[in-house]
C-alpha cells in the first residue's frame, strides 16, 4: 500500500475559549487523507465535524498538534498565506452552499480564479466549462436566489473545481436537500472522484449519505473512534 | 490588481439603491458646494490677471485718503501735484481725474439720480493712461476733445432701459446735468460692475462750467517709464511729494501705489471671503466622510458571511480590503460626478444671474483641474472614509465569518 497521503492531521487539539469555560473541540484527532479517495467524515452535532473540517480546510489553525498538507506543515501559517493555499489547493462545498447572492452563477465560478490572478479569458472559459459539467450550461446568468437548492449546490460544486484543487472538502452537502435532488448532487459528487479522481473529503451525520464513500471515520467528541470499513 | 473585484464591488453597491444613493447624495452636497465656490474664484483669478495685464503694470496711482471707501476725499490733490510728481524722474506721463457727484436727469420732469461724473483730460498721451486704468474703450459715438464742454460721455448701463432711468437714453440726446442741459457724445463699453457703467464723463472744462473754476482731482495716475520698477518709484513719489507738500513722515493726506497693489488689495478681500466658504464647504464633505464610514461599517456587518465565504475560496485579507476600499471609493466617485454637474449647473446659473445684475466680473471659470481635483477629492475622501471599515473587514476570521447567518 503506497497511496501518497494529501493531508495529515498529527494530535491535532482545538481549544475554544468560552467565558470562563475551556471547550476542547478537537482532542489529539489524528487523521489521513489518501490521494484519489473519497473519505466520508460521520458524527453526531457537536462531535466537532465542523471543527476537523475547518482544520482540513485550512480556515483555521489547530491550538496544538500539526497539519500537513502534501508533506508541507500548515498548522502555524500566516491568514494570507492559509487564503493561497485554500485557493489554490481546496475546494470547498458547503451545506448551505454559501453561494454571492449578488452575482452570477458564472461569476461565482470565476470568483475563486479572480482571487489566483487568473487571466479573465482563462476565467471565463473555465466557468463555462464547469457549469456545463454540472449541466447548467442554460443557468450561466442567473442570480443563486433564481435557481434551487439542488442548482446551488451544483454550482457550488462547479465553483470548488474552479481552480482545479487536490482536495474537494464537502460539509453536509446534500443537508439542506430533499433525498432526491441530494441524491443527484451525491452523484456529481461520485462522478467527479470515479471519472477525475479527484479526492473528496465529505463530513456529514447521514450515515446513507456517509456509504456512498470509499472510506468512513467516525467522530466523537473531538476524535476518531471507529474505523469503519465496508 | 483584478478589475473583477472593484466590478463586484460596484454590483454590491447597486443591491443597497437606497442607502448607496443616500450616501451619494451628502457626498453630492459637499461636493458641489466646493466646486461651485471654487470656480468663482478661480474665475475671479482669471479677472485679476486678464484686467492686470489690460491696464498694463506700469501705472502708479496717487490718491488723498479718505475714511471709507467710495466716498469722495473731502481734501483733493492739485494741479501742483500733477505738475511736481511729471517733473520726478521715471514719471512718463501722468494725469488727473475729477470725481465729483453730480444730479443726473434725461429730461426736467424725471427724478433725478445722483452719481459720479468724471473730469478727465483731453490731451492724447494722458487720455490713453485714464482709458488703461478703467479698461473702457468707446462703445459708440466719438470720444472727447480738446474744446468740448457741454459734451458728455455716458456709461454702458444709460443705453439700457429700466437700469438707472426707465427711458434708455441714445447718442445725440440731450441729457440735465446739474439742471444744465448737455449733449451725449458717445457710450463707453462696460466695465462690468454697475457703479462704474452709470458714470458719466466729461472733460476738465465741461466739469468746471457746470461746477465751478479750480476743481482739484481726486486721483492722479502716472505711468512709469519703460524699464522702471514702478514699486520702487511708487516710493520715490511718495517721499517726494511728501517733502514738496511739506508734510510730516506718517501725517501725509495721500498715498501712492502701484495699480498692482490696488487690484490686489480689492482681490484678496474676495479672496479671503472666497476661502472661508470653502472652508465651511469642505466641513460638509468631512461630515459626507463620516456617513461613507458609516455606511460601510453597515455594509460589512451586513456581508460578514460573504466575508468568510470569500475567504474560503481563497480571498487573501489585501482583496477583502480592496473591495471595501473600492466600494467606499466608488460611492465618493458617483458623489462627486454628479456634485461636479450639479456644481457646473448652478455655477453658471448663478454667474448668469450675477452679470444680469451688472457684476459680469463675477464669471465662473471651470478649468480642467478644477475637474480632476474635484473627481479626485471626492474619490480620495470616500476610500480614506471605507478604510477603517474595510480593514475591519479584511481582519475577519474565515472560519468565525461562515458560521455567521
Amino acid at each position: 500500500m503506497s497511496k501518497k497521503i494529501i493531508i495529515e492531521l498529527k494530535n491535532v487539539w482545538k481549544t475554544y475559549q468560552m467565558g470562563e469555560i475551556q471547550v476542547h473541540a478537537l482532542r489529539g484527532l489524528t487523521l489521513k487523507v489518501f490521494k484519489g479517495e473519497f473519505l466520508a467524515i460521520m458524527g453526531p452535532s457537536g462531535s466537532g465535524k465542523s471543527t476537523a473540517m475547518n482544520m482540513i480546510g485550512c480556515l483555521d489553525v489547530p491550538t496544538k498538534g500539526e497539519i500537513f498538507l502534501s508533506g508541507k506543515d500548515i498548522s502555524h501559517m500566516s491568514e494570507s498565506n492559509l487564503a493561497q493555499i485554500r485557493g489554490r489547493k481546496i475546494g470547498f462545498i458547503f451545506q448551505t452552499f454559501n453561494l454571492l447572492n449578488t452575482l452570477t452563477a458564472k461569476e461565482n465560478i470565476k470568483l475563486p480564479m479572480t482571487f489566483q490572478d487568473i487571466q479573465s479569458e482563462d476565467r471565463e472559459k473555465k466557468a463555462e466549462q464547469l457549469l456545463e459539467m454540472v449541466e447548467l450550461g442554460d443557468r450561466m446568468d442567473h442570480k443563486p436566489t433564481e435557481m434551487s437548492g439542488g442548482q446551488q449546490q451544483r454550482v457550488a460544486i462547479a465553483r470548488s473545481l474552479s481552480n482545479s484543487p487536490e482536495v474537494v472538502l464537502a460539509d453536509e452537502p446534500t443537508g439542506n436537500l430533499d433525498s432526491k435532488t441530494g441524491e443527484r448532487v451525491l452523484d456529481f459528487l461520485k462522478r467527479l472522484h470515479k471519472e477525475k479522481g479527484t479526492t473528496i473529503v465529505m463530513v456529514t451525520h447521514d450515515r446513507k449519505v456517509a456509504e456512498q464513500s470509499d472510506r468512513m471515520e467516525y467522530l466523537k467528541d473531538g476524535i476518531i473512534v471507529k474505523n469503519l470499513k465496508r | 490588481m483584478n478589475s473583477d473585484l472593484i466590478i463586484h464591488s460596484v454590483k454590491s453597491l447597486f443591491t443597497r439603491k437606497t442607502r448607496s444613493f443616500l450616501t451619494v447624495l451628502s457626498i453630492l452636497i459637499g461636493i458641489m458646494a466646493i466646486f461651485t465656490l471654487i470656480s468663482f474664484g478661480l474665475g475671479l483669478s482669471k479677472y485679476v490677471t486678464e484686467i492686470s495685464t489690460e491696464m498694463g503694470v506700469d501705472k502708479l496711482v496717487i490718491q488723498p485718503k479718505s475714511f471709507g471707501g467710495i466716498s469722495i476725499p473731502e481734501k483733493q490733490m492739485s494741479q501742483d501735484d500733477v505738475d511736481f510728481i511729471a517733473n520726478v524722474k521715471g514719471v512718463r506721463d501722468v494725469t488727473g481725474l475729477m470725481i465729483q457727484s453730480a444730479k443726473i436727469q434725461p429730461d426736467e420732469d424725471t427724478k433725478p439720480k445722483y452719481l459720479f461724473l468724471m473730469g478727465f483730460t483731453t490731451e492724447k498721451e494722458e487720455k490713453e493712461i485714464f482709458l488703461e486704468l478703467m479698461t473702457v474703450d468707446l462703445y459708440s459715438g466719438r470720444m472727447l476733445k480738446k474744446g468740448d464742454k457741454l459734451k458728455v460721455i455716458l456709461g454702458y448701463n444709460y443705453q439700457l432701459p429700466n437700469k438707472i432711468f426707465e427711458k434708455s437714453i441714445r447718442l445725440g440726446e440731450k441729457i440735465l446735468v446739474n439742471d444744465v442741459q448737455v449733449e451725449v457724445v458717445g457710450f463707453f463699453e462696460s466695465v462690468g460692475n454697475p457703479q462704474d457703467d452709470s458714470n458719466i464723463y466729461m472733460t476738465y472744462e465741461g466739469v468746471e462750467e457746470l461746477l465751478g473754476e479750480e476743481q482739484g482731482y481726486e486721483w492722479i495716475m502716472a505711468r512709469v517709464e519703460p524699464g522702471e520698477d514702478p514699486k520702487a518709484l511708487s516710493e520715490k513719489v511718495f517721499e517726494k511729494l511728501r517733502k514738496f507738500k511739506d508734510q510730516e513722515k506718517g501725517k501725509e493726506d495721500f498715498f501712492v501705489q502701484t495699480f498692482q497693489e490696488q487690484i490686489e488689495m480689492f482681490t484678496n478681500i474676495m479672496r479671503v471671503l472666497n476661502a472661508v466658504l470653502v472652508m465651511i464647504a469642505l466641513v460638509s464633505v468631512f461630515v459626507s466622510g463620516i456617513n461613507i464610514m458609516n455606511t460601510m461599517y453597515t455594509s460589512v456587518l451586513e456581508r460578514t458571511k460573504d466575508i468568510g465565504i470569500m475567504k474560503a475560496i481563497g480571498a487573501k485579507n489585501s482583496d477583502i480590503l480592496i473591495i471595501f476600499v473600492a466600494e467606499a471609493g466608488v460611492l465618493g466617485l458617483i458623489g462627486g460626478i454628479a456634485g461636479i454637474l450639479v456644481g457646473y449647473g448652478i455655477s453658471s446659473l448663478a454667474g448668469f444671474a450675477v452679470a444680469q445684475a451688472g457684476y459680469s466680473f463675477l464669471k465662473p471659470a471651470f478649468p480642467l483641474v478644477l475637474i480632476i481635483g474635484s473627481l479626485l477629492f471626492a474619490t480620495i475622501t470616500g476610500a480614506g472614509a471605507g478604510m477603517a471599515p474595510a480593514i475591519q473587514a479584511s481582519k475577519q476570521e474565515a472560519a468565525e465569518s461562515l458560521r455567521y447567518e
